[in-house]
């Protein structure tokens, strides 16, 4: 039991997962069933369930599918951010792990914003952006790079000494021994990082979606809660989660087919 | 005068641990390598044995030493920057674990002083040649991690063969590994010296290797700043076995570099044995 080494088949890993899920599900059926808690507050799993069927069905007012509209439209965000803060985050977190310098400069103003309440510069975006879709990009953007740029450069300077130095002794520029040893080795935790990056994302993507709501899972969350149809917020908050889980598994997976070394 | 590398007059000065003032290692040194052998720096650590070797190499921007005084030659040309005649092979090797063991062995072609110098063909015969020599010709595809210690290092080996260098400088290769593989590996090295005909520089503080795989052994005493308290060739006919190193006379030329290293003995008591000795 208490060994952190244990090995765990893979039947008894889905197992406990499963039944971890289940427990869940069972303590929240109890007080939805023995009514510990109003509908209002925590709506029952059946009603949430019939919640999601609303939103999932087409809906004869709006002419459309609401929820596939909505998922539509924040993963096309989600997905928009992704390739800027990648594009802009990553060049910038190598620079900084391959330049004692640039860190220097660079890291001071970076940093602070790691800890720094995001959600409060909102308004000032909503100023200088205005609140159309670049606005909800740039958040998304904002909320993740500062988390991938020093985790980008993290990932550089983890990687050992020798990676570097062996390539200098084999006659290799500083910038070849930066691209030839010190970034392919690099790489595996920069793509962790560029995972953080999505969740993070997903986590803020309520937010984004929240001022002039138009669409969106967030939006769709926003206006639900409006007509107090928790069993719809509730239903729309566990597409977000179990679409975070979707993006979170497929990059673990893409990882390991991309970097079959790491785990040999 | 002969293709060779030539050290002249070799003071190296490092900042003093403690933060004050500086150490002398190694003061006024004269070296002449002249032979295609397998020279040994032999001497206690800290002795400054890589230091030396590095400067060989010619002076290069990482880690490797500017002498505080002094000339470094090859081929009778002073050599103030990394020379692309001189490859090193170290003890900790380092092989990129993402690259086929044959994409390992040509990187260097992608690298600064070798690109553009061998024709895309000619990389490629180099490195199937190499790998041959080194017996990794059915490991081509393997990844690093597949290989033992062992083959990591005759992954490092074959890297610096296929860029037929005229001088092969070696620090520690093989203290490393284990006793079973390093035997091997030091008859690995005396059957490539001898097929390429290169220069080896092979620093070693291990007395046993230095007889074992020496043609010429140079020794450094434990003195600061550390001289060379001796230097004699061992012309004995390789592969030497342990029969050989239990032999009389070898017992005693290796108590005579025993007392060399804590800066006792003479040449005189080696040349009595029957010993070439230069210095
Ligand atoms: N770059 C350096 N800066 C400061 N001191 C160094 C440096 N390189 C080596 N030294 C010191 O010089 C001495 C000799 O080092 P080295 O040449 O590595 O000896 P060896 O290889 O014989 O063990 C050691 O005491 C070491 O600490
Ligand atoms: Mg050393």
């Amino acid at each position: 039991m208490w060994n952190p080494h244990q090995p765990l088949s893979k039947s008894t890993r889905y197992g406990l997962a499963g039944s971890s899920y289940l427990l869940v599900l069972l303590v929240w059926s109890a007080i939805a069933f023995f009514e510990l808690a109003s509908s209002n507050a925590l709506p029952a799993p059946w009603e949430v369930a019939q919640g999601f069927m609303v939103l999932a069905s087409y809906n004869e007012a709006k002419e459309s599918y609401l929820l596939v509209d909505a998922t539509i439209a924040s993963v096309t965000r989600i997905g928009l951010a992704t390739l800027l803060v990648t594009s802009i985050g990553i060049p910038v977190g190598i620079l900084m792990g391959s330049s004692p310098k640039i860190n220097a400069v660079v890291g001071p103003l970076l940093d602070p914003f790691r800890s720094a309440p995001i959600v409060s510069v909102l308004p000032i975006l909503v100023i200088w952006m205005g609140i159309d879709e670049a606005l909800k990009v740039a958040f998304l953007v904002l909320g993740s790079v500062v988390y991938l740029v020093p985790m980008t450069r993290d990932a550089i300077v983890a990687v050992p000494r020798e990676a570097y130095i062996s390539l200098k002794d084999l006659g290799a520029t500083d910038l070849e021994a930066i691209r030839h040893g010190v970034l392919p080795m690099a790489m595996p935790r920069i793509w962790d990082a560029v995972t953080v990056a999505v969740s993070i994302m997903w986590t803020y993507i309520t937010v984004a979606e929240y001022v002039n709501a138009d669409s969106g899972l967030g939006q769709l969350i926003t206006h639900a809660k409006r007509f107090s149809a928790m069993d719809q917020v509730f239903a729309g908050i566990l597409v977000i989660i179990l679409l975070a889980l979707i993006t979170n598994i497929s990059l673990v997976a893409a990882k390991r087919a991309l970097f079959p070394w790491e785990t040999e | 005068m002969a293709y060779g590398i030539q050290l002249q007059g070799i003071t190296q000065c490092y900042p003093d641990p403690s933060g004050e003032g500086e150490i002398t290692i190694i003061e006024g040194l004269d070296l002449c390598i002249a032979e295609p052998n397998i020279t040994m720096l032999l001497g206690p650590s800290g002795s400054g044995k890589s230091t030396i070797l590095k400067m060989m190499g010619g002076v290069r921007p990482y880690g490797v030493v500017t002498p505080s005084g002094g000339t470094v030659s090859i081929n009778g040309e002073l050599c103030t920057g990394e020379h692309p005649d001189a490859v090193m092979v170290f003890q900790h090797y380092w092989n990129r674990p993402d690259l086929t063991i044959a994409q390992n062995v040509a990187l260097p072609f992608r690298l600064g002083l070798w690109k553009g110098r061998v024709s895309e063909n000619e990389q490629k015969e180099r490195v199937t040649w190499a790998m041959k020599m080194c017996g990794l010709e059915h490991r081509a595809d393997n990844r690093p991690a597949q290989l033992s210690g062992g083959q990591n290092q005759r992954v490092a080996i074959a890297r610096a063969l296929a860029l037929k260098p005229k001088i092969l400088l070696m620090d520690e290769p093989f203290g490393a590994l284990d006793a079973q593989t390093r035997k091997e590996m030091q008859a690995l090295l005396i059957q490539l010296r001898a097929e390429t005909g290169c220069h080896v520089v092979f620093v070693t503080h291990d007395v046993e290797e230095a007889l074992l795989v020496g043609d010429r052994i140079v020794v450094l005493s434990t003195h600061r700043p550390s001289d060379i308290a001796l230097d004699f060739n061992l012309i004995d006919p390789k592969p030497r076995d342990d029969l050989w190193l239990r032999s009389t006379r070898i017992g005693k030329i290796e108590t005579e570099v025993f007392r060399a290293l804590s800066g006792e003995g003479s040449p005189k008591d080696l040349r009595e044995l029957g010993v070439e000795v230069n210095r």
